[in-house]
């Protein structure tokens, strides 16, 4: 009985200590930041064009480009999924899609090998942003 | 204190049958819910996701996630002592699925570590230790979910053959209790860091319902329903009778007893809180039928727990978990019985045979020609013409039911001399386990469903 005493309240013990762990109680990571509106703003000779936001599986993506002189030459993601798993495949996957984006100048690209529902979304918003300003 | 074969049959209020389609409606659930973990992979892009290295790997890390926690779930409902169950497969055929899906469920699970590990190291460009380390430290509920792996790792080691035959029992068991804890612990980094469950909320009710489902299912019959018997009844023992030497009797009396759903041939884990150690609770069969005012347990000197029997004082509390075993009247196909009984088997089958009328026929193998456990019990069943065959003389050569002399006669066809009719017979067999592989084997001729077998070895 004292053994069982003792295995117990060891046994509470450690489960208390790790449910203090910050993982083990802030449930799902929803690190979703609100979407930007859409639009156009131009200021001096460069325009920046935010695209409409477009929901994936995992939240909402949405893409922010800049034109010089009728020419591509910036896309980034506001917007993204972000929290556990979906930090780390993202962390990669958008500095990989702003890069194609502005190699191909257009929403013809690749998407990234396990970031699948990013790359949708990503495209999705980008041609948003390209339709608005008129590429 | 009178002998329970002794007294008038009383009126003890009739279970109904176990319809058959409990044990369809079990299984078919269990089906049911592997099917639907399987589509929620398949919902979830788990097929399209193959095409890739990383994400195939992973994809198929969360299937075997998927199904082995499904299992993980299922295993723990087998050993909840749910009634139904209990009376649709019997105790000793669940405690050895329960092994079989428990070991499956934890290989699955050691898959699912491997195989998600393996495929976010590949996506990730990351080695695998690194990779670790991040999922273990910063992904939602997976320093819980490692600790609940802890605690599965210690259940399966101590359970696997070998180790467990190092271990008392009564250390065995409080270890397997962190089954539980490790099955609790994995539910949030499912629900918070699975991708099945983080974006469909259907799969994530259905989760919360499976896990609640099970925990109230083994809060209702492991605990509260045992402790609701106890209080109503509240057993005593009545005495205690040398039966032979190193066999007693122990007779307990209690309130409402007529109330408390058993047959003849089922058997209770009994604690009797007799002082130090009184917690380790035993099974023990009832060696005569139920009459609603008392019971009988007859046990054999196996262990430190059934020696203390012998020296229990009347008045003694007695705390009681079941009934369990379906070795009752009612798992009959045909209305005539044959008992198979050796040694302290013939427990079971006498209380049995005190309720399955007349045209029975028991066939009772003991070491011993003049050790009769019962005598005036097995004389008063004969009077009542059931056809009593004693086998006694020491075991035969080979594994065989049969005593030596007799071990000339091939273990069928000495079974088909004993009782002819066995076909128009349901038969029942008693007793240590390989006795009672080596019976069943003897009666392989005869349908399943007339065969009713439960192995004493705990």
């Amino acid at each position: 009985m004292k053994r069982i005493v003792l295995w117990f309240s060891s046994t509470a013990t450690a489960v208390v200590l790790l449910f203090s762990f910050h993982t083990s109680t802030q449930g799902a990571a929803a690190g979703v930041r609100n979407s930007a509106a859409a639009g156009v703003v131009t200021s001096g000779g460069t325009t920046t064009v935010t695209g409409t936001s477009a929901d994936t599986r995992y939240g909402p993506v949405q893409v922010r480009i800049t034109v010089s002189g009728g020419q591509l030459v910036s896309a980034t993601a506001i917007v993204y999924p972000t929290g556990g798993r979906d930090s780390e495949i993202n962390s990669y996957a958008i500095p990989v899609l702003d890069k194609e984006t502005v190699a191909a100048k257009s929403a013809s690209i690749d998407s990234v090998s396990g970031a699948t529902f990013t790359s949708q979304g990503y495209v999705q918003s980008l041609q948003s942003a390209l339709d608005q300003a008129h590429l | 204190m009178t002998t329970a074969a002794a007294l008038p049959p009383t009126a003890v209020r009739a279970l109904p049958r176990t319809p058959t389609w409990w044990r369809d409606a079990t299984l078919g659930a269990a089906a049911a819910s592997l099917v639907f973990v399987v589509a929620l992979w398949l919902t979830g892009g788990g097929l399209s996701a193959l095409t890739g290295a990383g994400t195939g790997v992973t994809s198929l890390g969360r299937l075997a996630g998927l199904v082995g926690s499904d299992l993980l779930l299922i295993q723990v409902l087998l050993m909840a002592r749910v009634p139904i169950v209990e009376r649709s497969f019997g105790q000793d055929a669940l405690a050895r699925a329960h092994r079989v899906v428990g070991f499956t469920s934890f290989n699955l699970v050691l898959a699912h570590i491997l195989l998600v590990l393996v495929g976010y190291a590949a996506l990730d460009h990351r080695n695998i230790v690194s990779e670790t380390v991040n999922v273990v430290w910063t992904y939602p509920g997976m320093l819980l979910a490692t600790a609940g792996f802890a605690a599965l790792v210690m259940v399966v080691i101590t359970s696997v053959k070998a180790a467990r035959a190092q271990l008392r029992y009564e250390s065995w068991h409080l270890l397997h209790l962190y089954a539980y804890l490790g099955v609790g612990l994995a539910l949030p980094h499912q629900l918070w860091s699975g991708s099945d469950f983080v974006t469909n909320p259907l799969a994530r009710v259905f989760w919360w319902t499976a896990w609640g489902v099970t925990a109230a299912t083994v809060l209702a019959f492991r605990v509260g329903l045992p402790l609701l018997r106890n209080a109503r009844h509240h057993l005593v023992v009545d005495g205690v009778v040398t039966e032979a030497p190193g066999v007693v009797s122990v007779h307990l009396r209690g309130r409402d007893l007529h109330a408390l759903p058993v047959r003849a041939g089922q058997f209770f884990v009994f604690r009797f809180h007799d002082g130090q150690g009184w917690s380790r609770g035993n099974p023990y069969s009832l060696s005569s039928a139920p009459d609603g005012r008392t019971l009988r347990i007859t046990v054999k000197d196996l262990g430190d727990g059934s020696r203390r029997l012998a020296g229990l004082r009347p008045g003694t509390r007695a705390f009681l978990e079941g009934p369990y075993g379906r070795l009752t009247a009612d798992a009959r196909t045909k209305r005539k019985v044959a008992v198979l009984a050796a040694g302290i088997g013939i427990t079971p089958a006498l209380s049995l045979l005190q309720e399955t009328g007349d045209d029975a026929v028991l066939v009772y193998r003991t070491r011993k020609r003049d050790d009769p456990l019962f005598a005036d019990e097995l004389d008063a069943l004969q009077r009542k013409g059931i056809r009593l065959v004693r086998l006694a003389g020491p075991r035969a050569q080979r594994p065989s039911w049969l005593p030596k002399q007799a071990a000339h006669l091939s273990d069928a066809e000495a079974l088909h001399r004993l009782v002819p009719d066995l076909r128009e017979r349901d038969l029942f067999i008693c007793g240590g386990t390989d006795w009672v592989n080596a019976a069943e084997a003897a009666a392989k001729a005869l349908p399943k469903a007339q065969v009713h077998v439960e192995r004493f070895s705990w």
